[in-house]
Order: structure tokens, then C-alpha cells, then sequence
């Protein structure tokens, strides 16, 4: 099993819809995946197609939320802790959310 | 819990809809929704620990002081987005249209307190139906073991709802939902009115829709900020039971020590048990026969009824040691996190984790299995999942399984005192069906059912500590099931074999010999077919009769060995199949109810979850063919 922490896993699943392939201003490449476990990130954006980020909106998962890795799964997939609930997600999906590390932890 | 589950599938009668207002029961997944609806009506819906237990309606009365009501328990949802199928029961029973079942008059919100921001992501939309409602929080006793804080009251005043904590595991704080719910039925059946529509969030464009919820993020915020909530500590225990169950190394070998504990238990623990049940059984059926006059009755219920039916019923004890583990993983919150571990082996076969739990219940039995999988999103998915969900090991194969190792593997240590070679026989069995069920779908996500991958969340509840009370309920449940079926189908299918055992009557007025009886001559037409398996035309009944249901071949053999040996000292039927069968005929036995689908109730059902003939006529071939491929190499080869 390949580690996914790499940025290339966000490439090869190229995302479909709600996208912005040219980089903006704003362009982080830091991912979910990036974040070492218990350190706590602000969620930027998806880069997802829509279907896959409703899921996440109904649960409050959104731009603006903080996001801490609590655990990976066995097969290296991250669980993530949001407001107080622990999410199971695929490295894929990881992969497509854009995080920010907040100004305080970035020193 | 398949009786509980089938009773939803087919609802049982009720008077014309309108007589008696209805309050629906709406939250999330895993809120406690069914918990409280048991608690309300006496009844004993399937509760368990985690997300997705409920995928049908499910309709109880309550008798208040103020005249009847009708509660209604609906699938967990996070929104009215209605991706899947159990989404779609709970928006039409709040738009009220399942026919004969009117619009909600009042509803009852479940919310998690625990997780409280994201449960209120649902407040808004429930309350813009504009049904009156009662939010009911949940799990209170968890908050404050945790050292969480809500000021109900002002969480009331902000939202502009009524609250109430309830406890429905332990019973405590109902009074005000029993007072909610007579205020309801005081009033009576709200006169006709306008359907609540749900309002869709936006569809397609990105922005639209994330600003929506972000608004709604921003309700709840204010909302969780007015009532002074303080979020519960994480739990301790789940914290380190996880570090270890979903450790990298650790979480697949006890997944796998789980595993063989359950199959071990089921041939150690069970055998003073069946023991006894046999005893029992032999005991009755002796005293009947000394009791009863020398009649045709006699022979009826000694050689048919208890040679047949008791056969199968000395196999309660394994199917109850089956479901006390089920039980175990599904209320303490394990199942979850085994989807997560299965998840990305899931995804390599083309399915998703959520498929993993509807096919984790098919050990139970499939027709749950088939209906749970309507939490699967992507419809492909949906039906790669029902196709491939008889291949797991249902506990109707397990009496079967459990004869023909008994009759035919001798019991030896392997893996020293803890796993043995009868177990690991059944291990093999059980492996060998999820093995056809994952190459399956494997398959047929890459032709008939082709897609893309679909994504997989899945929210992980803190573990619970199973209730005595509870696992004892399953038990009881799981109990009455199993007569049921062994007092309704098994019993009459051996009543009916019976008598075809005894005509057509000989120039004496005695029965004929079995071969020329009519159930012989009626097995002799099908000997052709399985000649080639090493069977006889006994066997070949047995697998007729078992489209019934598969642990009727158990009862079958006992009643056509009981007539054979009608009179004499039976040797009893594992010793009757070991003169019948040799090793690779008896493996090939086995392997034909590994795969083949002997159960029409499953059939029907697929018709109804596949809205057609199609699919259930496509999966019996596949199955019966596999079957019989399966049993003929092992008769060939060993
Ligand atoms: N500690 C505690 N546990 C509870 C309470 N209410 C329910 N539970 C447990 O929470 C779990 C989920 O309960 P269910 O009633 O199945 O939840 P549900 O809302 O019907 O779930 P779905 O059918 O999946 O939507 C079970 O393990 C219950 O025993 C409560 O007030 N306190
Ligand atoms: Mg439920």
C-alpha cells in the first residue's frame, strides 16, 4: 500500500464540477492529507464534485470549520474530528479538501 | 433481526388513514429515533449502534389519556436530499404520500446532544415544514458524563421549539414527550392541509448550495452559543478501544481473533445446549410414541413431525450463540468502525464501505441485508450490493453446515486448543461465500453495473455498552422467529412429505415401499439432474424442498430417514448421511449451499427492492448454476 499522503493524489483523481483548475490567488495546496495526526486546520474549499460534497455540508462540514485528524485507518484512510463527531473518509475524498493551518500553528 | 425487519416490508393492516392524528419521528442517523419509538409503543424495532439501522417506516399506536395516536419511526437523515432510497420513505411520509398513512400532524426531532452543531443542521429544514414539533435531546446522559453543558431552556427560546432531554435506553424524561404526544391527540386530526413541500437546497452550482448550509452553519452556531453549550470531552474509552481496533497491525488480527471466537463458540459452546434440545426432543418423541395408539398419527408425528422438525430445532443454540456475537458487535458500535477497516478492500472491488454493513447483516439473513442496502447512495452500488448479499452465510445455512461437518469432518485440534477443524470447516464455508459475493461484484461493477467509484463517509459513534436487557430481547426475538418458521414452513413441508411417503397404498393397506412411494418416484425424476453431484434421489428432495427455506433439508432428510427406518432403532441421521454420502459428495453438499439461492422469501424480495423480475431470475440462475458447478468439482475431485 502507497502512502497517500502526497499531492499527487489529487491529480490523478482529477475533479469534476465546482472546480477551478487554473490557480487563484487564494490557492493552497495544502490537503487534508498533508495534516499530521492532532494538529487542528480550517477547512478553504472542496475540489470535489458537488454529489460528493453535500454529504459533507449536511453534517456542517464546511469552508471555515476546523478539521483535526484523530486517527488513520488501517488501510491509511484518515478519521477526521468536526465539531465533535468523528467522520471515517476515503484518502480520496482527504485529497480534495483544501486546508489552511491557522497563523498561530504555521509559525 | 429479520422478523422485526419483515414486519415493515409488509405492514401489517391498519384502519383507513385520518381516523387518528400521526406523529412522525425525524433526526438523524443513530440519534436514538427507534429507541424512543420502542420505548413509546411496546414494539421492538431493530436498535443498534450505528448510522443506518432503519431504512423503512415503521408504524406503532400509543393509547394517551386524549385518545389514540399512531407513531411513525423513520430512516435517520441529514438532510432532505433524498440520495438514497431510505432518505426517499422519510421525505414521503412527512410529504404524506404513502398511501393510507396521512401527513404527519406533529413530529418529534431527535438530536444527539453530544454532537450537537452538526445534528441542528437539521433543525432548520424540519421546522420549515411548519409542522408543530418537539425537539427531543438525546444521549443527555452522555453529555454530562462527559462534562458537556446545554441550557435547554435557552436553546428552546433561540430556536423557538420546544425541548425536552429523554433518556429512552433507560426510560427516564418521557413524561414530556408523553405529554407532547397527548397535547397531539387532544387535538385530533389537523383538518386537510396543504402538503408540506420540502424545499430543495439549490442543485448543481457549487457556490449556491455551500452558502445555504453555511447559513444554516451559522443558525445552529448562534443557536449552540445561546444555550451556553459547552461540547462534551472526547470519550475515553472509545478513544483507546480505537487505538487498538483500528490500529494498523492490531485492527485486522482482532477483527480476525473476533472472527474465530464467534466460530469456535458456535461448536464448543453450543454443544451441551444441543444436547440437551436432543434429549428433549428423543425423550418426547419416545413418550409420544408410547402413549399413542398404533394409528397413522403416530407414525405422522414420530417419524414425520419430530424426526423432521426436531432435527432442526436441536440447532437453536448454535443460531442463538450466532446472534448474541451479531448482537455484541452491532450495539457496542464495532460494526462501524469493521466498515471502515473493509472499506478499502470495498473499494478496490468497485463497492463502497456503507455496502459492507448490509452485507455484514446478511450473516443474519439476507432479506435485511437486501432492504439495509438501500443506505448504499449510488443505485449500481445498491444493486451489486443485493445481488451479491445470499452468497454471505445466512443462519438458516448454519443447520445445514452444522450436520454435514458434524456427520463428515472429524473434530481435531488445529491451531492448538483454539481454533479447531470443525470451526475452521465453517470458517471455510463462511469464506468461501463472501469470497463468491466480492469476485461477484467485482464483476459486475465492471460490466453490467459499470461506474465510477463512489465516495465513502461514514460517522463513527462512540462505543456503548451492549444492555443485558437488549442482547437478551435479540435472543428472545431471534427465538420466536426460529419456532415460528420451524412451526409453520419446516413443520409443513414434513407434513406434506409425509404423506407423500405413505401413498400411493399398497395391495395391503400398509404404505408402500419409500422408493415407490410418491415422494420417491417424484425424486427419481430429479435423480438425472444430480446424479452427476454423487447424490440420490433422498438428497434430491431435501434440495427441492429447501427452495422453502434452507433449513428445511434438515427437517426433510429426518423425516425420509424416520419413515426408512420407521419402527426400527434409527441410527440417527448423521450416521444415515454417512451411508448415503461419501466425503466429496457431502463437500460438494456444502459447497451447493454456499452458493445457491434455496430461499424464495429472498427472491420475492428482490422483486420488490428491484421493482421487477430481471434481477431475482438473473441472480437464482447465477446462484444454482455456481451450485452446481461448485458441488460437481468437489464430487469429481475428492
Ligand atoms: N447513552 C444513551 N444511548 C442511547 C440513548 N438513546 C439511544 N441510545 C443508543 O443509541 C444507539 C442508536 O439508537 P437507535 O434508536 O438505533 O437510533 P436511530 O436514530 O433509530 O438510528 P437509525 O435507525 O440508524 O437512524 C443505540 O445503541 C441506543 O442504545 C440515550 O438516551 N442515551
Ligand atoms: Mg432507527
Amino acid at each position: 500500500m502507497t502512502d497517500p499522503a502526497t499531492e499527487a493524489v489529487p491529480t490523478r483523481r482529477a475533479p469534476r464540477g465546482g472546480v477551478h483548475p487554473q490557480p487563484s490567488v487564494e490557492r493552497t495546496d495544502l490537503r487534508l492529507t498533508d495534516i499530521s495526526l492532532d494538529e487542528v486546520v480550517e477547512l478553504v474549499r472542496f475540489e470535489m464534485p458537488d454529489d460528493q460534497i453535500e454529504p459533507l455540508l449536511e453534517r456542517g462540514v464546511l469552508p471555515g470549520c476546523r478539521l483535526c485528524p484523530v486517527r488513520r485507518s488501517p488501510s491509511g484512510d484518515p478519521i477526521v474530528e468536526v465539531d465533535g463527531v468523528m467522520l471515517a473518509l476515503r484518502r480520496e475524498t482527504a485529497g480534495c479538501i483544501c486546508v489552511k493551518r491557522f497563523a498561530a500553528a504555521a509559525d | 433481526m429479520s422478523g422485526t425487519t419483515a414486519s415493515g416490508v409488509a405492514t401489517p393492516p391498519r384502519p383507513p388513514s385520518g381516523t387518528r392524528p400521526v406523529v412522525a419521528l425525524v433526526g438523524p442517523p443513530n440519534s436514538g429515533k427507534t429507541t424512543l419509538f420502542n420505548q413509546l409503543t411496546g414494539l421492538r424495532q431493530k436498535v443498534a449502534n450505528y448510522p443506518g439501522v432503519t431504512v423503512e417506516k415503521h408504524v406503532g399506536g400509543l393509547a394517551t389519556p386524549a385518545g389514540d395516536i399512531e407513531i411513525v419511526d423513520l430512516p435517520g437523515v441529514n438532510g432532505f436530499s433524498t440520495r438514497t432510497l431510505d432518505e426517499k420513505v422519510t421525505r414521503d411520509v412527512l410529504e404524506g404520500r404513502i398511501e393510507g398513512l396521512r401527513a404527519p400532524d406533529a413530529l418529534v426531532l431527535t438530536v444527539d446532544c453530544t454532537r450537537l452543531e452538526p445534528q441542528l443542521m437539521l433543525v432548520e429544514p424540519v421546522l420549515e415544514l411548519g409542522i408543530p414539533t418537539l425537539l427531543v435531546l438525546t444521549m443527555a446522559d452522555e453529555l454530562t458524563s462527559r462534562q458537556g453543558e446545554l441550557d435547554d431552556a435557552r436553546l428552546a427560546e433561540r430556536l423557538g421549539v420546544e425541548v425536552t432531554r429523554a433518556n429512552a435506553r433507560s426510560g427516564e424524561g418521557l413524561d414530556a414527550v408523553r405529554t407532547f404526544l397527548e397535547h397531539v391527540a387532544h387535538r385530533g386530526p389537523m383538518p386537510e392541509r396543504p402538503c408540506p413541500v420540502i424545499s430543495n437546497v439549490p442543485q448543481g452550482m457549487a457556490l449556491p448550495v455551500v452558502d445555504a448550509f453555511a447559513e444554516r452553519r451559522r443558525i445552529v452556531r448562534e443557536a449552540g452559543e445561546h444555550a451556553r453549550y459547552r461540547r462534551p470531552q472526547p470519550d475515553a474509552d472509545t478513544r483507546r478501544i480505537d487505538s487498538v481496533v483500528l490500529h494498523r497491525f492490531w485492527g485486522p488480527l482482532v477483527f480476525l481473533a473476533v472472527v474465530i471466537l464467534v466460530f469456535q463458540a458456535i461448536f464448543t459452546w453450543a454443544v451441551p445446549f444441543m444436547d440437551g434440545v436432543e434429549a428433549a426432543i428423543a425423550v418426547s418423541g419416545g413418550w409420544i410414541a408410547s402413549v399413542l395408539p398404533d394409528i397413522w398419527l403416530r407414525d405422522l408425528l414420530v417419524d414425520g413431525v419430530w424426526a423432521g422438525v426436531g432435527s432442526v430445532i436441536v440447532f437453536l443454540p448454535q443460531i442463538l450463540i450466532l446472534f448474541l456475537f451479531i448482537g455484541i458487535l452491532e450495539d457496542s458500535g464495532y460494526m462501524a468502525r469493521a466498515a471502515v477497516i473493509a472499506d478499502r478492500s470495498m473499494y478496490r472491488v468497485g463497492l463502497q464501505g456503507r455496502a459492507f454493513l448490509p452485507l455484514l447483516s446478511a450473516y443474519a439473513c439476507a432479506i435485511p441485508a437486501i432492504l439495509a442496502a438501500r443506505t448504499v447512495e449510488d443505485e449500481r452500488d445498491r444493486m451489486a450490493t443485493i445481488f451479491v448479499a445470499p452468497f454471505m452465510t445466512c443462519s438458516a445455512r448454519l443447520p445445514v453446515y452444522a450436520l454435514l461437518i458434524a456427520a463428515f469432518i472429524p473434530e481435531r485440534p488445529l491451531l492448538g486448543p483454539v481454533l479447531g477443524t470443525r470451526a475452521a470447516t465453517l470458517l471455510g464455508l463462511y469464506a468461501l461465500g463472501a469470497l463468491a459475493a466480492v469476485l461477484t461484484a467485482f464483476v459486475l461493477k465492471r460490466t453490467l453495473l459499470r461506474g465510477k467509484p463512489s465516495s465513502f463517509l461514514m460517522e463513527l459513534p462512540p462505543y456503548r455498552l451492549p444492555t443485558p436487557k437488549s442482547l437478551f430481547l435479540r435472543l428472545w426475538d431471534r427465538t420466536g422467529v426460529f419456532l415460528k418458521r420451524a412451526g409453520t414452513i419446516i413443520l409443513g413441508v414434513t407434513v406434506v412429505l409425509w404423506f407423500l411417503t405413505q401413498v400411493p397404498r399398497g395391495i395391503d393397506g400398509g404404505p408402500p415401499p419409500l422408493e415407490q412411494s410418491a415422494l420417491g418416484q417424484a425424486g427419481q425424476v430429479v435423480e438425472p439432474v444430480i446424479a452427476p453431484l454423487g447424490y440420490d434421489w433422498k438428497i434430491g428432495v431435501g434440495l427441492i424442498s429447501s427452495l422453502a427455506a434452507r433449513e428445511v433439508i434438515v427437517g426433510t432428510l429426518g423425516t425420509i430417514y424416520g419413515v426408512e427406518d420407521a419402527g426400527e432403532d434409527s441410527p440417527g441421521l448423521q450416521e444415515r448421511l454417512r451411508q448415503d454420502l461419501d466425503l466429496g459428495s457431502a463437500v460438494g453438499l456444502l459447497i451447493f449451499f454456499v452458493f445457491a439461492l434455496q430461499c424464495m422469501s429472498t427472491v420475492a424480495v428482490m422483486r420488490r427492492e428491484t421493482a421487477g423480475w430481471k434481477w431475482p431470475a438473473l441472480q437464482f440462475g447465477y446462484m444454482l448454476g455456481l451450485a452446481w458447478l461448485g458441488a460437481w468439482a468437489a464430487n469429481a475431485l475428492l
